[in-house]
C-alpha cells in the first residue's frame, strides 16, 4: 500500500505545460488551491475544483498517475466521512461530504505538484525562497538515493532469507522482531555509504567557497508571470467577494 | 621541480584503532608518472590515497606524523576543499559519489563549489564530456546509466576541475572486463595527452601493468616494492606480490625456473608474443 501510493506522487520525467511550469508557480496554484479548499462551503464548488484539477493532470500528462492517488485514498476519504458523520449534529450530510472531498482534493493537488515537478527544480526553488544550499542538496540527496535505498533493503532480505530467516512467520510482535536482522545490516550499510558519501563531496570542493556558483539557474518566465497573476487575482477575488456559489 | 608527491617518513594510524595503517612511508612522484599501486586488502592503499587529498588528517581523524607533501603544500595543514582543486580522486563505487540527478549538474558541482563563474563552467562541463564521450548522457539521471558509463561520470566530475593529480582507488572493481579496459584506456589517454599524473590502485594487474611506468607494491602498511615493474618481476623472490601477476608474467618466471630465460619480462600476452618471436628468432628456430 505504501509504495503503490508513493506511485501517486514521485515525479514522472514528462515533456508538459505543467513540468516546463517554474516550480513557484506550481507552489501559488497549489496553495490557492488550498486556500479554497478549506474555505469553500459548497459541494459544487469543491466538485468544480476536482474537475480543474482532472484537468491539469491532463494537461500535465499524469492522468494515470493522479488517478492512481486517488483510488488510493479512495477508502480513507470514506473513512474520513463516516468518522465526521457520526460526530457531527448540524447539517452531518454536508459537513462529512465537505470534509471527505477536502481530503480528496488536497491530495489531488499534491499530487499533481509532485507528479509534475522535478525534485531538483524543487530545491532550486527552494534556494531561491532564501533556504541554505545545505538543505537543499540534503533534500536532493535523499531523493537521488531512494532507489539505492530500495535496493539495499531488498538486498539484504534476500541474503537473509537465504540464511533462514522468515519475515512473515509469527504475531505481531515476532514479526516486528523479525526485522531486527534486517535492520542492523541496512543500518551499518547505509551509515558506511553516507560516509563514503561525505568522502565524495569533500573531494569536490564541497563547501570550499562562502558563494558558491548556481550553474543552471530558475528563471520565471512570461508564462509564469502571467499564470501566477492569473491564479493570484482570481482567488483573491473569490475569497474577498465571496459569491454565492463559493 | 618535478615532484607532485613527496612523502617521508609518513605514517598514519587511524583514531579508532591500535594498528599503524600505513608505517614509514618514503614516497617521491614525479609529474606525468603513471603509477600502480597495489597489495593485499587491508594493506593501506586506500589510506594512502585519503592522505593524497587530505580527506586524512582532515575527514579521518588520526595520527599522522612524518612530512607529506603534494604539490607544494603540506597536507596536514591544508584542507581537503583545496587540495580538491589539483587532486581529483575517483573511488571503487561510482554510485556514492553520484548523489546529483543529472550528468550535466554532476559535472557543474566542483566548480560550482569552487565559484567559477557560468560562462567558464558551461565550457568546461561541454569540453571534458566530450573529451569522455559522454555528450549524450548530460541529461541522464547518473543511476539511470551502467557501471562503465557511471564510472566515466566520475572520473569527468573531477577532470572539469583541470587536477594536476588524478587519483583512482580502484576504479574498475565493479566493472565488467570490457568496461575496466575501456575506462583503463581512457585514464592512460589522459596520461599521456595531458600529462596529468596518475596513481591507480588495481588488482587486476593484468589491466594497468603494461602502460605502468612504475609499480609500487604494499604489505601491512608498508612499501615492499617500489619501481619499474619489469626490473622488480625479474627478481627471484617477490614475496606475497607473486599473487598478482598476470599469466605472461608468471610464464616468464616458470621458464625462467626450469632454464629458459627470455631476455624481458612480458607484462602482457601482445608483449610476450613479441618477445617469444624474438627469442625464437634469436635461437634460429624462426626466420
Ligand atoms: N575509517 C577507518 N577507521 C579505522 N580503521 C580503518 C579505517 N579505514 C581503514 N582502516 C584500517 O586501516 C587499514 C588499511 O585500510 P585501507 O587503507 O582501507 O586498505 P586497502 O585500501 O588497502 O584495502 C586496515 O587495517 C583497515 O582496517
Ligand atoms: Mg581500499
Amino acid at each position: 500500500m505504501s509504495t503503490s501510493l508513493l506511485r501517486g506522487f514521485v515525479y514522472k520525467r514528462k515533456s508538459s505545460v505543467l513540468h516546463r511550469l517554474d516550480p513557484r508557480t506550481k507552489a501559488i496554484i497549489l496553495i490557492s488551491a488550498v486556500a479554497l479548499i478549506f474555505t469553500s462551503v459548497k459541494v459544487s464548488f469543491l466538485l468544480l475544483l476536482l474537475f480543474v484539477s482532472m484537468f491539469l493532470a491532463y494537461v500535465g500528462r499524469v492522468l494515470r498517475e493522479w488517478l492512481h492517488s486517488l483510488k488510493s485514498v479512495f477508502l480513507f476519504s470514506i473513512f474520513i466521512f463516516v468518522m465526521n458523520y457520526l460526530t457531527v449534529y448540524n447539517d452531518k450530510l454536508l459537513y462529512s461530504l465537505l470534509m471527505a472531498l477536502r481530503f480528496i482534493l488536497l491530495t489531488s493537488f499534491f499530487s499533481i505538484f509532485f507528479l509534475t515537478t522535478n525534485p531538483d527544480d524543487f530545491a532550486q526553488a527552494l534556494l531561491k525562497v532564501g533556504v541554505p544550499y545545505e538543505y537543499t542538496l540534503t533534500f536532493t540527496m535523499a531523493i537521488r538515493f531512494v532507489p539505492t535505498l530500495a535496493r539495499d533493503i531488498q538486498l539484504i532480505i534476500d541474503s537473509q532469507r537465504s540464511r533462514g530467516l522468515e519475515l512473515e512467520k509469527g504475531n505481531i510482535i515476532t514479526k516486528v522482531k523479525n526485522y531486527i536482522p534486517i535492520l542492523i545490516p541496512l543500518m551499518i550499510l547505509e551509515i558506511r555509504r553516507s560516509i563514503m558519501i561525505a568522502e565524495a563531496l569533500e573531494a569536490r570542493a564541497f563547501g570550499a567557497v562562502r558563494k558558491r556558483t548556481f550553474y543552471r539557474e530558475l528563471h520565471l518566465s512570461r508564462i509564469d508571470i502571467i499564470i501566477m497573476t492569473c491564479t493570484l487575482v482570481t482567488v483573491a477575488l473569490i475569497l474577498l467577494l465571496k459569491p454565492q456559489w463559493f | 621541480m618535478n615532484s607532485v608527491i613527496y612523502f617521508r617518513d609518513v605514517s598514519f594510524k587511524y583514531s579508532n584503532s591500535e594498528q599503524f595503517a600505513l608505517k614509514d612511508i618514503n614516497l617521491n612522484i614525479n609529474k606525468g608518472e603513471f603509477v600502480l599501486i597495489t597489495g593485499p586488502s587491508g594493506c593501506g592503499k586506500s589510506t594512502l590515497c585519503r592522505i593524497i587529498n587530505g580527506l586524512i588528517p582532515h575527514f579521518y581523524g588520526g595520527t599522522l606524523t612524518g612530512e607529506a607533501i603534494v604539490l607544494g603544500y603540506d597536507v596536514s595543514r591544508t584542507p581537503t576543499y583545496v587540495l580538491a582543486r589539483y587532486v581529483g580522486m575517483v573511488f571503487q563505487n561510482p554510485e556514492n559519489q553520484l548523489f546529483l540527478s543529472s550528468v550535466e549538474k554532476e559535472l557543474a558541482f566542483g566548480l560550482e563549489n569552487l565559484s567559477i563563474p557560468k560562462p567558464e563552467i558551461e565550457k568546461r562541463v561541454q569540453e571534458v564530456a566530450q573529451l569522455m564521450n559522454i555528450e549524450t548522457l548530460l541529461d541522464k539521471a547518473p543511476y539511470e546509466l551502467s557501471g562503465g558509463q557511471q564510472q566515466k561520470v566520475a572520473i569527468a566530475s573531477v577532470l572539469v576541475m583541470y587536477p594536476k593529480i588524478l587519483v583512482l582507488d580502484e576504479p574498475t572493481s565493479n566493472l565488467d572486463p570490457r568496461s575496466a579496459m575501456e575506462i583503463i584506456d581512457l585514464i592512460f589517454r589522459l596520461n599521456k595527452k595531458f600529462g596529468i599524473t596518475v596513481i591507480i590502485i588495481e588488482h587486476r594487474l593484468e589491466l594497468v601493468l603494461e602502460k605502468t611506468t612504475r609499480l609500487i607494491f604494499i604489505n601491512k602498511g608498508r612499501i615492499i616494492y617500489d619501481g619499474d615493474p619489469r626490473k622488480i618481476l625479474k627478481k627471484e623472490d617477490i614475496d606475497e606480490l607473486e599473487f598478482y601477476l598476470p599469466k605472461s608474467v608468471k610464464l616468464y618466471r616458470d621458464l625462467k625456473r626450469i632454464g629458459i630465460e627470455l631476455p624481458d619480462v612480458p607484462l602482457s600476452p601482445s608483449e610476450l608474443a613479441t618477445v617469444l618471436r624474438g627469442e625464437l628468432k634469436r635461437r634460429r628456430l624462426l626466420k
